[in-house]
């Protein structure tokens, strides 16, 4: 019988505000820890919470665009747990009533439209940050730093539905995620920073059976190529393991990045009791319709929006998908350029091909401010039409890249430009295999590789401006 | 309420350490309040939505505006222990 | 001639009339704390020594004419649960002996802008959870009245040290009735606020949608004029209030609901008396008093009890020893804190968090938390629908005259008691007001309690203070063994 597994994605988005969730310290990246502090995200006895404004603003705008149900009549909760990095030995975080609830987003899986369920968006507070002090093992740490400039920083917790099919489908909504949280202005986005954390949930099952089977939490993925991996390597265990007729335990396991194996973590103290309960620091959230109606017609671009514009400009689904998961200025550019062009697959792979690839050798993440849309669809033309070789196209790309030029311009200037005026081609053939006799001979007897030389003696002739194809077409024609 | 209190439990969750007098006492004084709590609890009551301020007012969202509190120094004047800055605790564990 | 009984408004007009200086009135003050200290214990700390050059600033004030207002140079004393910058916080627990606040709470950054001068911090049952300060860490408060007897608690400290005139007035806090059981134990005026009306930044929490700051004061205008100074939105207390309109009560010709839950089974005769000659004294202003029920008043103590300790049990988890407090060494950061904890907290908090935290539990909280939500909410319900029908409750403040120090604490469900009268305001949020009225058969102060509905705070003082002149309290303490 067929063993399907089930993913269910958990994943913290850090907020860009400018103070934090529940008091107005700063926000921002330093070396120096425990800078950023108050007496209510130190949880100095007396302190207290006072939600942030632009993070309401933020989870409600993320919450409208992945379709949820907003809570208009919300609360926040305390999740009670000891942890030596939560400075109040409680989170405040949202229970029953988080802001948004029974959502979806679309993605791209394989060139094919997907769909993932959202099951709540809720808001909550990070925790300081635990350095473990030792010969590097948690297990034989000798003391743990705590520095609590991250605690109290807004997070938002979207959890999807346990519906994900696969390590593939994972990675594409993570991604879609991200460029969802970049688009809409909310979050930095970026997964090396840890802007963006995700833990999944897995279990495996057989196809025909009604019930899930027992979950999983991994966690410690760190890239989406460590997420793919580690999908894969707890699916192959738990399969290999409902074969043998093993009992999979419900626990958290541990992604080993060098290992690329997933381990059973060892259990906190106690059992994970939250107690969670109102808290009573924090009336209840009334969020306005004009409030809401406000976000809602603010609303930016979205990735799903962007996609579809690019379809209907001609793109593939997968092309569409990627070129808008890319660098804002590569969508727009491409967007300028093929309306000029008409041509969307080939100012794709102009754009997403030649120009990101020379950029990226000279490690710009973005091209020269003068380079316009004109400009590099004027090569694309060029060289479409058959009037500069693809090499001199790329030649005058690099230029550009460079300094401001006019491609044309360079292209007579540079002699780039081909012979195409067949006439004129034919007769520098002839001219050729008249001064060849001999190399001619042996094409004759199978040297065939020869006619090659030929045709780069045509090139020569002419200063490099024929179209090598038609000169070797040419050439053809004349031997035979 | 029929519940024996599970006094070693509750302490866990409660992160107190406690003897075994401790223990023996708590359980009976606990014990003694939760029976007290039998009328309320048996009472047939109305669910509705709970207004967490007494008030019944609702929250106001404070402004997203960046304000400097506490200082490096002030912020660990009260460490039990602290090296380069930052608070020390003996290894915690995942 | 002592100042020290003296209304806030006539020490003031003596300053004004520069008849007496701040600095003198200080002098007087710390002269009386070092009399009455020795055997009431309601300070744990005084600021004398540093008081000195605010004293004589605000003589220079009262010299120019530059007066911050009618509270300059008005020596107060403040509860230790809430934070003084620079200063101690104990909140009477070994936890926290050595810890010193980096922060001022919103209602002292207020009362410094007005020129208030801090005699120090008092005593309380430790967090604030008790009724006679014998919880605090640091050894009871006696009552002024007889030191064989408790202040009441737990704000015990700040009641016995104005009673004594060791302060002019002082900061409670007031959870159950921990501002106006204590001033009605030791014969002086205690006032709780609407919930929210004065902000809890810097006080640190006990039970937060309970929690209260307010002033115990020798009369009436005295908590008014403290009150006024202290109320008002503060951007740090998201529960804080903004002042909102509501229908006031009548001053004259009100009428006065008796409750009759709190003048039956539980409540002593001298209690109910007290409130009896109380009402005929209204009644003869004009005033109409009427009985009402209020049947889930019987129910408050179970409510309170387990709303109280399910905050508390959250409100305390950050006592922990990583970031402060007395740390007690473990070899894991866990056992550290459960170490910590174990030794930092007294019994009373301790069977508070456990009682919280079994409520909280899974397979409980419905039963209990979740049960307790409701009632409240039903409570709320019956008290605005019986204040449709008339302006003011009326009650004891206690059940009792204070009692004898061991008398209650082996029996924690007596001592829970004494709460009775108290609790409902703090479950409704309504304001609530003790004051002095008479002696019981012991000769120790019993008082009334009134109440009124949220927001009407200002009226129910304006009341108070009339019916404070009519009932004309005058009886003082006489402490034995100190100079009177």
């Amino acid at each position: 019988m067929k063993i399907v597994p089930t993913i269910g994605m958990e994943t913290h988005v850090e907020l860009k505000t400018n103070s934090k969730m529940f008091c107005r310290c700063n926000v921002v990246e330093t070396d120096k820890p425990n800078e950023n502090l108050c007496p209510t995200c130190l949880g100095l006895p007396g302190s207290l919470p006072v939600p942030n404004k632009r993070a309401i603003e933020f989870i409600t705008l993320l919450a409208l665009s992945t379709k949820c149900q907003i809570t208009t009549d919300g609360m926040f909760h305390r999740k009670n747990y000891f942890y030596p990095d939560l400075p109040k030995n409680y989170q405040i975080s949202q229970f029953d009533l988080p802001v948004g609830t029974e959502g979806s987003l679309e993605i791209v899986v394989n060139g094919e439209f997907s769909t993932v369920e959202i099951e709540r968006v809720h808001m909550e507070e990070d925790t300081g940050k635990s350095t473990h002090i030792g010969s590097g093992r948690i297990d034989s740490a000798t003391s743990t730093h705590l520095d609590f400039n991250r605690a109290g920083i807004p997070l938002v917790e979207v959890v999807t539905k346990p519906l994900i099919k696969s390590s593939k489908e994972a990675v594409s909504y993570i991604e879609e995620l991200r460029q969802l949280v970049i688009d809409l202005d909310i979050s930095e986005g970026k997964l090396e920073k840890g802007n963006l954390r995700f833990d999944a949930n897995i279990s495996v099952a057989y196809e025909n059976d009604d019930e899930l089977g027992t979950k999983v939490e991994i966690k410690n993925m760190n890239s989406l190529r460590s997420l793919e991996k580690a999908i894969e390597y707890e699916i192959s265990r738990q399969t290999k393991m409902l074969n043998n007729n093993e009992t999979i335990i419900q626990e958290t396991r541990h992604w080993d990045e060098k290992k690329e194996v997933t381990s059973s973590m060892r259990s906190k103290e106690g059992s994970a009791d939250y107690r969670y309960f109102s808290d009573p620091d924090i009336p209840n959230m009334i969020l306005s319709k004009d409030f809401i109606d406000k976000i809602k017609n603010n609303m930016p671009v979205l990735p799903s929006e962007k996609r579809n514009t690019f379809i209907n400009s001609g793109l593939s689904i997968e092309d569409a998908n990627s070129i808008g998961k890319s660098p804002k200025w590569m969508g727009e550019l491409y967007k300028s350029v093929s309306d000029i062009t008409n041509d969307s697959k080939t100012t794709f792979n102009w754009i997403t091909g030649e120009l990101q690839g020379q950029l990226r050798k000279l490690g710009e993440t973005s091209p020269p401010e003068w380079m316009t849309a004109e400009q590099l669809a004027e090569i694309i033309s060029l060289v479409k039409n058959d009037k500069i070789s693809f090499t001199s196209g790329k030649e005058i790309l690099a230029e550009l890249i460079e300094e401001k030029i006019n491609p044309e311009e360079y292209a007579i200037s540079n002699k780039l430009i081909q012979e195409n005026d067949t006439e004129e081609i034919s007769k520098m053939v002839k001219e050729i295999i008249k001064e060849n006799s001999e190399v001619l001979e042996r094409i004759a007897n199978g040297e065939e590789k020869l006619i090659g030389f030929l045709v780069g003696q045509v090139i020569k002739l002419s200063n490099g401006k024929v179209n090598p194809s038609v000169a070797k077409e040419l050439l053809l024609k004349e031997i035979k | 309420m029929t519940d024996k209190i599970d006094i070693k439990n509750v302490a866990k969750l409660a992160a107190l350490k406690l003897t075994t007098e401790e223990e023996n006492k708590l359980e009976k004084d606990l014990s003694m309040i939760i029976d007290h709590f039998a009328a309320l609890s048996e009472m047939n009551l109305p669910d509705e939505k709970i207004s967490i301020h007494p008030l019944g007012t609702p929250l106001d969202l404070a402004d997203d505006e960046a304000i400097i509190f506490l200082s490096h120094e002030e912020a660990l004047s009260n460490a039990p222990e602290s090296s380069d800055g930052q608070f020390v605790v003996p290894p915690s564990l995942d | 001639m002592n100042h020290y009984k003296l209304s806030i408004s006539e020490i003031n007009k003596l300053f004004k009339d520069k008849k007496l200086k701040p600095s003198e009135l200080y002098s007087e003050v710390f002269e009386r704390a070092a009399n009455t200290e020795s055997i009431i214990h309601g300070h744990l700390t005084l600021f004398q020594d540093e008081n000195i050059k605010k004293a004589a600033d605000a003589d220079k004030r009262y010299e120019n004419g530059t007066e911050l207002g009618i509270l300059d140079g008005i020596p107060i004393a403040i509860k230790d649960n809430i934070n003084i910058a620079g200063y101690a916080t104990t909140c009477s627990s070994q936890m926290l002996s050595n810890y010193i606040s980096p922060y001022d709470a919103t209602v002292i950054t207020k009362l410094k802008d007005e020129g208030v001068m801090f005699t120090g911090k008092t005593n309380l049952d430790e967090f604030a959870m008790g009724s006679s300060t014998e919880n605090s860490a640091f050894g009871p408060t006696k009552n002024p009245w007889d030191p064989s007897r408790v202040p009441g608690g737990s704000s015990g400290g700040s009641a016995a040290v104005v009673s004594a005139g060791s302060a002019i007035a002082s900061l409670g806090s007031d959870t159950g009735g921990s501002i106006r059981q204590p001033a009605s134990f030791c014969g002086v005026v205690g006032f709780k606020p609407t919930y929210g009306t004065v902000s809890r930044f810097g006080l640190v929490a006990f039970a937060s949608s309970l929690d209260q700051i307010g002033p115990i004061t020798n009369n009436v205008e005295d908590s008014k004029i403290l009150f006024n100074s202290m109320k008002g939105f503060d951007p740090f207390d998201a529960t804080s209030g903004k002042e909102s309109k509501t229908k006031q009560p009548k001053l004259k010709n009100a009428k006065i609901g008796i409750i009759k839950e709190l003048m039956e089974d539980g409540i002593s005769e001298d209690a109910k008396l007290e409130v009896q000659k109380v009402a005929k004294l209204l009644e003869s202003q004009g005033h109409e008093i009427v009985e009402v029920s209020l049947p889930l008043t019987k129910m408050s103590i179970s409510i309170y009890y387990l709303i109280a300790p399910a905050e508390c049990s959250a409100n305390l988890s950050r006592f922990d020893g990583v970031r402060y407090g007395n740390r007690v060494a473990g070899n894991t950061s866990y056992e550290m804190m459960e170490n910590t904890r174990a030794e930092g907290f007294g019994p009373e908090v301790k069977k508070r968090i456990l009682l919280g935290t079994y409520a909280l539990s899974a397979g409980y909280y419905d039963a209990f938390y979740g049960q307790a939500l409701k009632a409240r909410a039903m409570m709320k319900k019956e008290f605005t629908e019986t204040y449709k029908e008339v302006d003011y409750l009326i009650s004891p403040t206690t059940p009792s005259d204070p009692f004898k120090f061991g008398e209650k604490s082996d029996n924690q469900l007596e001592m829970y008691m004494s709460d009775l009268c108290t609790i409902p305001a703090n479950l409704v949020g309504m304001p609530a007001i003790s004051i002095p009225t008479g002696l019981s058969s012991n000769g120790l102060p019993l008082s009334v309690q009134i109440m009124s509905p949220a927001n009407t705070d200002n009226t129910l003082l304006e009341f108070s203070q009339k019916l404070e002149s009519v009932v004309s309290f005058t009886s003082l303490p006489e402490i034995k063994g100190g100079v009177s």
